[in-house]
């Protein structure tokens, strides 16, 4: 399969949320009962050091994932109409679902008060941007195999 | 309706190859693929540069087949 360098590009944002997916989201998920009430509580310590890792993750991964991307294919990206037209096409998707994300996000936390300060808050909050993320550029990556 | 194209013949007959034509109309060249294989309906302002870079009227260029 020959991708294009912007197929490519896209097809870098799918490993990512699967990657962060699987590093990340079980350390949330084992932990989805353990509460955070308190402000010395030590888990509340555990989250801010697991979101200071992703945030490395994210910064190192797009670099290096950008950067080999650069070296090894040299062709120049040039942006037309048929990629507005693609982008266009993928946010809207993406907005629709980040808007029906929030809406199950409300009905989750008001179905259950005990979720409000819990680990599975995180959980599902990581759950459902990344499958936002994984779906959103999925499609982007069929419409420019498909159109 | 479907909108099709003769891009690809006139193309040829002029001696462009589909990098070229991208290059000279300011698109990329998976554009020109997907507009040639009917994948991609280009915009007015895309059609017309692609018929002037082609030397050709773009109604000749653009047609519909199973006009009802």
């Amino acid at each position: 399969m020959n991708l294009s360098k912007k197929e490519l590009s896209v097809l870098i944002e799918i490993i990512y949320s699967i990657l962060f997916a699987l590093l990340f989201l079980p350390y949330f998920y084992e932990n989805r009962f353990t509460s955070f009430d308190f402000i010395d509580n030590i888990f509340l310590w555990l989250v801010w050091g697991k979101i200071g890792q992703m945030i490395i993750f994210s910064a190192i991964y797009y670099s290096i994932g950008y950067t080999l991307l650069h070296i090894f294919n040299k062709e120049k990206i040039i942006k037309d109409e048929r990629d507005d037209m693609i982008s266009s096409r993928s946010y809207k998707l993406g907005f629709l679902l980040y808007e029906l994300s929030l809406f199950v996000f409300i009905g989750v936390l008001l179905s259950n008060s005990s979720f409000q300060n819990s680990g599975f808050i995180i959980f599902f909050i990581l759950l459902l941007l990344l499958s936002v993320i994984f779906i959103k550029s999925s499609y982007q990556l069929y419409l420019y195999r498909k159109s | 309706m479907d909108l099709k194209n003769r891009i690809k013949e006139y193309r040829q007959k002029i001696g462009f190859t589909q990098e070229e034509l991208a290059a000279k109309t300011g698109v990329s060249r998976q554009t020109i693929i997907s507009i040639e294989r009917y994948r991609y309906k280009p915009s007015l302002e895309l059609a017309m540069k692609i018929s002037e870079k082609l030397k050709t009227k773009i109604e000749i260029l653009f047609y519909f087949e199973n006009i009802n």
